[in-house]
């Protein structure tokens, strides 16, 4: 990660949220390329494309028009293509339903939306340097939901 | 029922005691008859051996008097030559052969008197040969005087020989009848005495049988009456309760209802023949399956079970009915079905009600499902981009922005923080009520770890110190009684004294629900009591109820920020488990929650 840049994918229909996100990335002092789209539909869209350079880690939000969080995990944890990118759900709640749901669905990581800007940058970062590998063989529903 | 069953075992079990008398009145009646019958024969023997007795000395007197014919009749024919006296003497020997005869047959079954009478004919033979030489002695001319009276002397021996044992044959023949009479009256001395007493024995038990009859009698009566009685009122409550009976005699295949089985179905009492198929006639097209199936269930599998079917009255309205039937079996052996019939259409239609209630609390419960999910989501998505916003604004006008505008802008974060827990309680609040309960056998001690973790910012900022007594392991919704820890517990490092660090003593005791007055209960129940007390600000304990209610704080919140749900949360999650909790509290002193969970 020192040299190569991360390429990260946010999916979230809250323009402010994208532009928190990115703007978290910006200040974070690792090379990271940020792309975002707006909803489900456009991220299968954008996965699809042709000469499309699939993320490192995609942060998905939950709650989307068109098409909903839940459905693009489970679509992309079943196709090949796609089943090696890491998940973290992004999501303003952290029901206990939500968690286990997308648990069982594959997701890697469960983040709650902070309501600060420094904790999201902190949590960001923290995210994207997960050793993935190490991650997923010890995940379990306690270290599933990542908290500061 | 029992006062009739019981008089009516009473006349079962007098029944085989009458039977009993009977059998001893017949035997003592044939006794009697028996021995009247001996007797009248015994009557008859003694009246024939009189009269056996008297004929015996009639024929013996008259041969006497035949033999003395004769003899007279010689001696008038030798004094007077003349030959008409010859006439009884011929005819004498004639009439004592005839006599002779008749006393044979007379002394037929006697060897003595039989000897006695060969003796004699043997005498009146020697007598009538002695006549005959009388008779040649006296016929010649001269007559030897000398010869003629040693003749008639011996002719007089003769006759006194004969005379001797005529009287001994007519003195034995008394002596047998004496005999006979003394053994008759022998045998009969005792059947007057024998059989006076047992008609007074008979007379008692008829007296006794008709006190006994009349008794059942009785007993019957007052039976019938009470069943009168109980019957009326058997109809009295079928009526009122909307409940019908039936017989139906397997044997002769007659079928019995009661009068409001007939009401039931909408017809006059009693006003057709009920059957089988006229019962079915009435059952709606669709359930006279069931109604045929309950019957094969209960002849041939020997079961009972409940049914439920329709029935289309006589004016045709639907009615819902429950069936139950039993098979009995009387003390003749012979089976009766008997069956009660419920018309439960008013519960069938409180039922449907339910249901469609219970339909639509699970839509109204759909409804606040979503509620929580907009509430979780929606409501806090623009609250927390507010609170961002107010940190990048924080972070980058630092240097730009007056002391003033610094804080209104605090301000402005405070409110948003307290909306967003105000938000987020409220949601708990809620989950805690609608929550699937799922009770799993959980360690206390885990529970209460648990919750040390979830406050452990806040111990460690106050300095908290939380002490605690071995917790039992005990059915509970897990996740709930964590909360209860962490509310509890939470509350107490809130409302802890400035300067003084919280200290917390959880404490358990296992105890009985009559025996802990402020439980108002007489429940004999078994809790654990686990006490959590603190030694924080307290309250004044007028408000130990009212501070469990929704929104209710102590507090303004100027001092100690608060929604005023969080123990509203845990009176909720302690009623999830069927338990109490109480709170005590001492202005200044601190306060002490009792958590009351079945053991």
């Amino acid at each position: 990660m020192q040299n190569a840049p991360i390429h990260i994918l946010l999916a979230d229909d809250d323009e402010d949220d994208r532009l928190f996100f990115t703007e978290a990335f910006e200040e974070i002092k690792i090379k990271t390329i940020v792309n975002t789209v707006i909803d489900g539909v456009e991220l299968i869209k954008y996965l699809l494309l042709p000469d499309v350079t699939l993320p490192h880690v995609l942060f998905l939000d939950l709650n989307m028009p068109r098409k909903g969080g839940l459905d693009c995990l489970i679509e992309i944890k079943s196709d090949n293509r796609f089943k090696d990118i890491a998940v973290a759900i992004y999501s303003t709640s952290a029901s206990n339903e939500d968690i286990e749901e997308t648990f069982i669905k594959g997701a890697n990581v469960y983040i709650k939306k902070p309501s600060d800007f420094n904790s999201l940058k902190k949590i960001l970062s923290e995210v994207i340097t997960i050793n993935w590998q190490h991650h997923t063989s010890s995940l379990n529903k306690d270290n599933f939901l990542l908290t500061l | 029922m029992e006062p009739i069953k019981m008089n009516l075992i009473k006349i079962f079990t007098s029944t085989f005691l009458l039977k009993g008398i009977f059998a001893i009145s017949l035997f003592i009646l044939i006794l009697i008859s028996g021995i009247s019958y001996k007797h009248t024969l015994s009557l008859a023997d003694s009246t024939e051996s009189v009269v056996h007795t008297y004929k015996v000395n009639i024929q013996l007197e008259q041969l006497l008097s035949f033999v003395k014919d004769a003899e007279i009749g010689q001696r008038g024919f030798i004094i007077t030559r003349d030959s008409s006296f010859l006439q009884p003497y011929n005819a004498a020997y004639v009439n004592v052969l005839i006599s002779f005869a008749e006393l044979n047959k007379l002394a037929a079954n006697n060897i003595q008197q039989q000897n006695n009478l060969e003796s004699l004919h043997q005498l009146i033979d020697s007598r009538f040969s002695n006549l005959e030489t009388t008779f040649r002695v006296s016929a010649q001319i001269p007559v030897d005087k000398s010869l003629l009276k040693a003749s008639m002397l011996n002719g007089k021996i003769f006759m006194d020989k004969i005379r001797f044992q005529v009287s001994k044959m007519i003195e034995l023949d008394m002596a047998y009848l004496n005999e006979r009479q003394a053994k008759y009256d022998h045998e009969i001395s005792f059947t007057p005495l024998f059989t006076l007493l047992l008609m007074l024995f008979a007379l008692f038990i008829f007296i006794f049988s008709y006190w006994e009859i009349n008794k059942d009698l009785n007993i019957l009566k007052i039976t019938n009456a009470n069943l009168l009685i109980k019957t009326e009122s058997m109809s009295h409550a079928e009526e009122i309760g909307g409940i019908s009976s039936w017989q139906w005699n397997l044997e002769s295949n007659k079928l019995i209802f009661s009068d409001n089985q007939y009401l039931l179905l909408g017809c006059e009492p009693q006003s057709f023949e009920p059957t089988i198929e006229k019962f079915l006639e009435f059952v709606h097209p669709k359930d006279k399956h069931l109604v045929i199936d309950g019957e094969i269930q209960v002849l041939e599998n020997n079961k009972y079970p409940t049914s439920f079917f329709r029935i289309i009255r006589k004016d045709g309205e639907v009615r819902h009915f429950k069936s139950l039937s039993k098979l009995i079996t009387d003390i003749n052996d012979k089976k009766t079905l008997i069956g009660i019939n419920f018309d439960v259409t008013e519960q069938h239609k409180t039922t449907l009600a339910l249901e469609e209630r219970n339909k639509e609390l699970e839509q109204s419960n759909k409804e606040l499902a979503s509620f929580n999910h907009v509430a979780s989501h929606d409501l806090q998505e623009p609250l927390r981009i507010i609170q961002i916003y107010i940190s990048r604004l924080i972070e980058k006008e630092d240097t730009t922005m007056t002391d003033k505008g610094k804080e209104y802008l605090d301000k402005i974060k405070m409110s948003v923080t307290r909306m967003r827990t105000l938000i987020e309680d409220l949601l708990l609040f809620s989950r805690t009520n609608k929550i699937e309960k799922v009770f799993e056998k959980t360690n206390l001690n885990l529970l209460l770890e648990n919750s040390k973790l979830d406050l452990a910012g806040a111990i460690e900022e106050k300095n908290a110190v939380i002490y605690s007594e071995e917790l039992p392991t005990i059915n509970v919704i897990p996740f709930q009684i964590q909360q209860l820890f962490t509310n509890i517990i939470g509350n107490s490092i809130k409302y802890s004294k400035t300067n003084i660090a919280p200290c917390i003593k959880i404490s358990c005791e296992k105890i009985v629900a009559k025996d802990q007055p402020e439980l108002k209960t007489k429940s004999t129940k078994k809790y654990f009591k686990i006490s959590i007390s603190d030694n924080g600000l307290g309250f004044e304990q007028q408000y130990a109820e009212s501070i469990f209610i929704l929104f209710q704080r102590l507090h303004n919140d100027k001092e100690y920020i608060g929604t005023g749900i969080g123990l509203s949360i845990c009176k909720k999650i302690v009623e999830n488990h069927s338990g109490f909790i109480i709170s005590q509290g001492e202005l200044n002193i601190g306060a002490t929650f009792s958590v009351f969970l079945p053991s």
